[in-house]
């Protein structure tokens, strides 16, 4: 392996690496807010908005983001609709993000046992009492690793954008291998800056599992 | 469950550690081939035993290798890799290239042959070796008619220029017009999409693809028909294999004197560019003039 390339090829992989964090957590805060509102919608059964994302949800679980990001970049702009590339990336992100994001938080809620319900309201808690200290702290804990799992996927996921011309870190050295051939310096780096990108979250994530799930672990 | 963390830590860095090393080891003990990413590659002989070549070319460069209604891969060079097979009497597995991976492929020993419009220039041939050209080629710009670019000067600082990653195109306009932004797209046909949605203000590519573009699809103009030096495209084969380079440039130089090229012109180009273009385009035996 020649230093000197890698050493070379760095500022690009660092912007890349800038550019797929941006709009990885842009995409992942969309998700969130999805999925959370989702979450709620068919937890509490509104009428309409819940068939409507049942709906969301089965369309994005079930195609590949590739093909949403298709969709969206190519076939939208010929209906009028036109989207710049980073935004369309950050949409496809969060609709997919958002569907699995509220089937997990729907985990969580779902997995209160309703008997804590009618117990907490038969010692006289109002309904949002309920909700605030009872199920929501139970449901979180529950969905955490779960939550976790979506993250790491969604930022991996990132290594499709290619398709639609953002350079990200997969795109940035298929490119720079394409143009100058160092295949093995180029795919080191792309090993190196996926770890860089991914191992805080996993490392942080496992420390805030540990402190969110105290009651489970219990040590 | 305690440490759980440190775990993790622990087993990227040896998985890191181990990975590194091993590509240091395989670059230490590429000795014995002449390049130090590990080639591989089959002889001649090794080729004709299998009785099966692979040949690698595009799928969606429409006239020079693509996929036609019938599913079947047809083109100028597809036209030529025929010829291969049926010279070296065995059967074609036509294997789909993107423009990025046409050195991998070789490197990797996936295909025997690269026929998809490989221009020849001094940084790929460090990297692979190439047979006689048999065809020109020289990059041009294409744009919308009603906004025609006719010099790279036109491109304003917020405008974008529509390329094909590991193309050519890319390399020139890197090197020599680092402030020009580029949009780049892995494939040929994303590429077109995004140039037909407007994504950029023009499109950059060898000459005669983009000239193809404007001849088929109504409302564009090429307004920068010559770019750059004149090249010449090649069949690459995998640096080092000489027995099948050798054999390669015999069959190149044997069937120019029947003028081969000529006759895969008229089969394959003559209803996209009209006679016009033949002379121009077509090399011969190998013979630049």
């Amino acid at each position: 392996m020649d230093i000197k390339v890698l050493i070379d090829y760095l500022p690009l992989y660092k912007e890349a690496l800038l550019l797929t964090l941006k709009i990885g957590w842009l995409g992942i805060l969309a998700a969130l807010v999805i999925g959370i509102a989702g979450a709620a919608i068919l937890h509490f059964k509104i009428p309409v908005l819940k068939q409507i994302f049942g709906v969301y949800i089965e369309i994005f679980r079930n195609t590949p983001l590739l093909v949403q990001l298709f969709f969206i970049y190519f076939a939208l702009p010929k209906i009028g609709i036109k989207i710049s590339a980073e935004m369309c990336g950050v949409l496809g992100l969060g609709l997919l993000g958002g569907a699995y994001m509220i089937e997990t938080f729907r985990s969580g809620l779902e997995s209160i046992a309703k008997i804590q319900t009618e117990s907490a309201l038969s010692l006289g808690m109002t309904k949002g009492q309920v909700l605030v200290h009872i199920i929501l702290p139970q449901a979180l804990s529950i969905s955490v690793p779960g939550i976790l799992a979506n993250l790491i996927f969604l930022l991996k996921e990132t290594s499709v954008f290619s398709t639609i011309s953002l350079m990200d870190l997969m795109f940035t050295a298929k490119d720079l291998i394409g143009m100058y051939a160092k295949t093995i310096e180029c795919l080191f780096m792309l090993v190196v800056f996926y770890l860089i990108m991914l191992l805080p979250v996993s490392i942080i994530g496992s420390i805030i599992e540990r402190r969110v799930r105290y009651a489970e672990f219990g040590d | 469950m305690k440490n759980n963390w440190l775990k993790k830590l622990l087993a990227t860095v040896a998985t890191v550690a181990l990975a590194g090393s091993f590509l240091v080891g395989c670059d230490s003990a590429g000795g014995s081939t002449d390049n130090t990413s590990g080639v591989k590659y089959r002889t001649l002989d090794e080729i004709k035993a299998s009785g099966k070549i692979n040949i690698g070319v595009f799928s969606d460069k429409s006239p020079f290798g693509y996929v036609d209604e019938n599913g079947k891969y047809a083109g100028y060079d597809v036209y030529f890799a025929e010829k291969i097979g049926e010279d070296l009497g065995v059967e074609i597995n036509y294997v789909s290239t993107e423009a990025a991976n046409r050195i991998e492929y070789l490197q990797t020993g996936k295909v025997d042959i690269i026929l998809a419009n490989f221009t020849v220039t001094p940084e790929r041939a460090e990297e692979v070796d190439f047979a006689l050209p048999y065809m020109n080629v020289a990059l041009g710009v294409v744009s919308p008619s009603d906004a025609v670019i006719t010099s790279l000067d036109e491109i304003g600082a917020d405008d974008e220029v529509i390329v094909i990653s590991g193309t050519t195109a890319e390399t020139y306009l890197t090197k020599n017009y680092p402030n020009i932004k580029l949009q780049k797209y892995d494939a040929y046909a994303q590429a077109k999409t995004a140039f037909e949605n407007r994504n950029g203000v023009a499109w950059a590519n060898d000459n005669t693809e983009v000239i193809a573009f404007a001849i088929e699809n109504e409302g564009y103009t090429v307004g920068i028909p010559s770019l750059g030096d004149q090249d010449t495209i090649a069949p690459a084969v995998t640096k080092g294999n000489e027995t099948l380079l050798k054999w390669l440039n015999d069959e190149i130089v044997a069937i120019g004197a029947d003028n081969f090229f000529h006759a895969d012109y008229e089969a394959t180009l003559l209803d996209t560019y009209g006679s016009d273009y033949e002379d121009e385009l077509v090399v011969e035996s190998g013979i630049v003039k």
